[in-house]
């Protein structure tokens, strides 16, 4: 097949392009500034990938050693710092840990409540998905107290408990979900009924083969935020470093009095922002892949 | 319920067994008890939580007090009357009605054009999708730190422009002299430009929704259209397209406002709610009263003021959609 | 900050040396990017002269405020550890809570309390109700930041005394220079420096439970802060980011904690003449500063006398000898221990005289409030507002403002 390269394409991709370049600033500037010597940072200086120049590290200098013995390379030093002044390797772990259970959890609640509120027809049903478009309206900054209060009653905080139960019913699971099985059609779960299946082997053996493509959008929203959210574990871990997430690794670098240090922090940043790049790029074949066929329907 | 009467009574579409029981009543219990577990965890994990907040909202409770006092409606009179508390809600609507529209028509027409592309789609939806899957803490601090009066890299890039033809902008001219705008630090464009950001960290998501919702247009209608001589182009979206992303446009509509008002990483690592209030979102607000002054019966109080307000503007929200979307 | 490696090297090899029984204590401390070094230095002493005693650090806390709240939270969920390094000015609410312990006894139990350098006017800024419940760990004083070669090319040659003499050195410098001339951290943790303002005209800025600016002093206060905001075009940025303005030499003259002597001395970039000098006053030096800075509380709620009694020796080794040397070696701040700086006097402070200053303002330490009450906190961010309303020009009648703060802030704490 030839292209053609028509004055639309090239309009389009002008366009695309230019937003591109915005939407991507950050990312330049954090990938680069991970490569920079404090120095550079501070003034802006070194190019893209920073110089590279040896610079000695001034903890090394303050805890005695000399000049020469303190010289590191920034990239080296940033990166190696982001995985020994915070036990990196760790929080990834907990990272895919406590994303992984809220994301099985969820689909386990979120599904069949999902299909109930769909397919069947039952007393207060109606009622049931007010509640739910309710409760999609309240933040977790909102409960955050009360919930710390009710776990620390029972004993939970500084746990993986605490930073997986709360989030195991998911009010936009089920209306992503409630939205997505209302286009199924009767028919197929009629037939299903007919061939002597009950309610609970339809959804898992009927719905949710058709649902993968709303199941993945549903489970980047649910890994992303997790993944990243900072808020809820900094109220609920106090203490255990053994159970920060990723980005209270982050934290860690962040500066007090005299400013956050940037090369590790943004080194931190770029390794956590990683798998869930990765992640994504392996999702999104199978996601597209499920959207053209369920469009072609 | 004899078996004569249930056989009367179920709509069969072909010969079937007689089941003891009505499938309606199988499916209703069906029904309840497959909600059952949501029910119970959304009341004890969101409801309760609310409750227990309302409760705290007539209260003077603070952590670590061993007494707490009941005090009816002050702590709601001592909001209405508050200065900054007028500021909350300036701010909160006006970041929402800055970031909502932006966010999702940027998320439509990325959507749009990338779907028009002969080559590297795949390339363009990954790049947009990236500010959506990226810690908000850590783009915060990069943005803060691109934003920096004078290190950052867009204030550089500005002050090259001066000794061009941008002079000529009025604005542009000024600032060459006096220096670029604070941005963050900056009481008329902190707002401004905490919006920029939350457009940017969220219409990659609505831009993966419309695409999806897009290839659930049938072609045959386009195919239909042209044959009635729908043109190509602007004809063809308004005709066609927009009203058939009707249920998309709600569902992108919907969450990107919910998200909105619940803006709040942002605020707390770039502006603390400044300078001069400026930026004095809703949850910010909780935030700061509620936990970082230790004030609970005051944030709590703050908290059930803006489920109120959240709830009456989704319900005025519907409505008005509701009445306006096609759907199949 | 390679905090976490030497660390746990420290903690194996003092297990390794442990006997029968070891004592395990946890400690809370803020400011991780100062103190992580500190804490090493001290570490690396004391598990020499306490190997049976294993110290597990938390978390660090983000800021004092985070400090104090995180250990509410905790006392909820009455996971408290056994050590927590407080702001000065948070003691009194963990106190009033009874978060914090009395140390009178243990002190009692010390043989050489007075010679191993604690001295009355230290002692004093944890004392409540007569009793002791912390030992101050880090103390800083505010101080003056020149970049004595801006100051050069303006040609102002002596260092300013008073705030008048600041104002008339930063119009020089805008005249004759194009760099910024000053940053004064107006919003510093509790309205540290306002209350400066205050106790450098001897007037303490809370009285009798009060705000206490109804007086002249109060509206000479306010009116120097509009000085220095208005007539001298400073800008509004925070005060990390001055500081690193500061270290690439494009300020002139910064007013804040002596705590950022250590980030100017490591991130400094060029040849420009650093120096740090007394903080300006009122029509005269000042009569008196507020203490910054954190000291070591007793938050333990564990029933056992050995761990009480380890926890006692933390806090005592990181307050005296060469546990609070550490604290001048690593950060601006100084230890208020007399015969640690003694220590460091003859050596460390011929070579680092920035740190000097705040030291000779130790005998000046005056109490750096917190508002009581429950709005306390509340009550820091209003009268930050005002502040701010001066700073972007909204309030122009200061004695108005004064009038007007007074009796919002007195609304809110307790009757």
């Amino acid at each position: 097949m030839t292209y053609r390269f028509s004055t639309r394409q090239t309009l389009a991709h002008g366009l695309l392009i230019l937003g591109a370049i915005i939407v991507l600033l950050p990312f330049y500037v954090m990938i680069s500034t991970s490569f920079k010597s404090p120095a550079e940072i501070a003034t802006g200086t070194g190019g893209v990938f920073g110089s590279q120049a040896l610079f000695p590290d001034p903890t090394c200098l303050a805890l005695g050693g000399n000049e020469t013995e303190c010289l590191v390379r920034p990239v080296r030093d940033n990166y190696s710092q982001a995985f020994t002044a915070a036990p990196l390797w760790r929080y990834l772990l907990n990272g895919v840990i406590v994303t992984a259970s809220i994301f099985v959890l969820q689909t386990l609640i979120a599904v069949p409540a999902a299909y109930a509120l769909a397919k069947l027809k039952f007393w207060g049903r109606d009622a049931a998905f007010a509640l739910v478009l309710f409760c999609l309206l309240i933040p977790v900054h909102a409960i955050a107290l009360p919930l710390y209060l009710m776990l620390a009653k029972l004993g939970l905080t500084n746990s993986y408990a605490a930073l997986i139960l709360p989030w195991i019913v998911s009010a936009f699971g089920i209306f992503l979900m409630r939205q997505f099985f209302m286009t199924v059609p009767d028919d197929l779960i009629d037939a299903a009924r007919m061939d002597g299946m009950g309610e609970f082997a339809i959804i898992w053996r009927v719905m949710l083969p058709t649902a993968i493509p709303a199941l993945l959008a549903f489970a980047i929203f649910s890994v992303v935020a997790h993944w990243n959210d900072y808020f809820w574990p900094r109220i609920v871990i106090t203490g255990d470093r053994s159970l920060f997430t990723p980005p209270l690794g982050l934290r860690e670098f962040k500066g007090d009095l005299g400013g956050d240090v940037y090369g590790p922090m943004m080194a931190s940043a770029t390794i956590i922002a990683v798998p869930l790049v990765v992640a994504f790029l392996l999702a999104q074949r199978r996601f597209i892949d499920g959207i053209t066929l369920s469009g072609m329907k | 319920m004899s078996d004569l009467a249930s056989l009367t009574n179920s709509v069969p579409k072909q010969q079937r067994i007689a089941r003891p029981e009505r499938p309606e009543r199988r499916q209703a219990r069906a029904g309840m008890v497959l909600f059952a577990p949501a029910l119970v965890l959304l009341i004890l994990i969101l409801i309760v939580p609310v409750g227990v907040a309302a409760l705290l909202s007539f209260t003077d409770y603070t952590l670590g007090r061993p007494s707490i006092d009941w005090v009816g409606l002050r702590n709601y009179i001592d909001i209405f009357t508050g200065s900054s508390y007028r500021k909350m809600i300036v701010a909160t609507v006006l970041y929402v009605a800055l970031v909502v529209p932006a966010s999702v028509f940027l998320g439509l027409g990325a959507a749009l054009l990338i779907r028009s592309l002969n080559v590297g789609q795949s390339f363009y939806k990954t790049v947009y999708f990236l500010p959506v899957m990226a810690s908000l803490l850590a783009m915060a601090i990069v943005w803060e730190f691109a934003l920096h009066p004078t290190l950052g890299i867009v204030n550089r890039t500005l002050a090259m422009g001066c000794g061009t033809p941008l002079e000529l902008w009025s604005w542009f001219a000024r600032s060459c002299i006096d220096g670029f705008p604070l941005w963050l630090g900056d009481r008329d464009y902190a707002l401004y430009t905490l919006a920029f950001i939350g457009i940017w960290q969220s219409f990659g998501f609505n831009m993966v929704l419309y695409l999806a919702g897009l290839t659930s247009v049938p072609n045959d209608l386009y195919g239909a259209a042209s044959m009635d001589g729908v043109k190509r182009g602007w004809e063809r979206f308004r005709l066609i397209t927009w009203p058939m992303l009707g249920p998309t446009t709600v569902f992108v509509v919907t969450i990107t406002m919910i998200r909105s008002f619940q803006v709040f990483d942002t605020v707390e690592a770039l502006t603390h709610g400044g300078p001069a209030k400026s930026t004095y979102v809703m949850i910010y607000a909780i935030y700061e009263k509620g936990i970082a002054q230790n004030l609970v019966g005051l944030g709590a109080a703050i908290t059930i003021l803006f489920l109120a307000f959240v709830m009456l503007i989704s319900v005025a929200q519907r409505r008005f959609v509701e009445r306006k979307v096609h759907y199949q | 900050m390679k905090t976490l490696l030497p660390l746990s090297t420290a903690l194996i090899a003092t297990m390794a040396t442990t006997q029968a029984h070891a004592v395990d204590i946890e400690v809370g401390y803020a400011y991780s990017a100062t103190f992580d070094l500190t804490f090493e230095q001290i570490m690396q002493e004391f598990a020499k002269s306490h190997p049976d005693i294993t110290v597990t650090f938390r978390a660090t806390y983000e800021n004092y405020e985070d400090a104090t709240n995180t250990v509410l939270r905790e006392a909820v969920a009455n996971t408290l550890p056994d050590v927590s390094f407080q702001a000065l000015n948070r003691q009194a609410l963990l106190v009033e809570r009874g978060i914090a312990k009395p140390l009178d006894a243990y002190i009692a139990a010390e043989p050489d309390f007075e010679t191993d350098g604690y001295h009355k006017a230290m002692l004093d800024l944890s004392t409540f109700g007569g009793h002791i419940y912390g030992l101050p760990f880090s103390v800083s004083t505010p101080i003056s930041f020149y970049n004595r070669d801006i100051l050069n090319a303006a040609g102002v040659d002596t260092l300013p005394a008073t705030w008048d003499e600041v104002i008339a050195a930063c119009q020089l410098i805008k005249a004759k220079t194009d760099k910024e001339p000053l940053y004064w951290e107006w919003n510093i943790s509790g309205n540290w420096l306002l209350q400066a303002a205050m106790w450098s005209q001897g007037v303490p800025m809370i009285k009798d439970g009060k705000l206490n600016m109804d007086n002249p002093e109060g509206l000479k206060a306010l009116e120097t802060a509009k000085a220095i905001f208005r007539d001298c075009g400073m800008k509004n940025v925070i005060g990390g980011d001055a500081a690193k303005s500061l270290a690439a030499g494009d300020l002139g003259m910064f007013f804040s904690s002596t705590a950022y002597v250590g980030f100017v001395d490591r991130s400094k970039v060029g040849d420009w003449e650093f120096v740090t000098a007394p903080y300006p006053g009122i029509d005269g030096a000042p009569q008196a500063l507020p203490a910054g800075g954190n000291s070591a509380m007793l938050t333990s709620t564990s029933q056992d006398p050995e761990v009480l009694e380890a926890a006692w020796q933390f806090i005592k080794f990181t307050t005296s000898g060469a546990g609070a040397a550490a604290v001048a070696l690593t950060t601006g701040y100084v230890p208020p221990n007399k015969v640690a700086n003694e220590l460091l006097m003859e050596d460390f402070y011929a070579k680092n005289p920035n740190k000097l200053t705040a030291v000779n303002q130790l005998p000046l330490l005056s109490e750096w409030f917190a508002y009581p009450g429950d709005n306390g906190l509340a009550v820091t961010q209003v009268i930050e507002d005002y502040l701010e309303a001066i700073f972007v020009g909204d309030a122009t009648d200061m004695e108005e403002l004064r009038d007007e703060m007074v009796e919002e802030v007195n609304a809110l704490l307790p009757r």
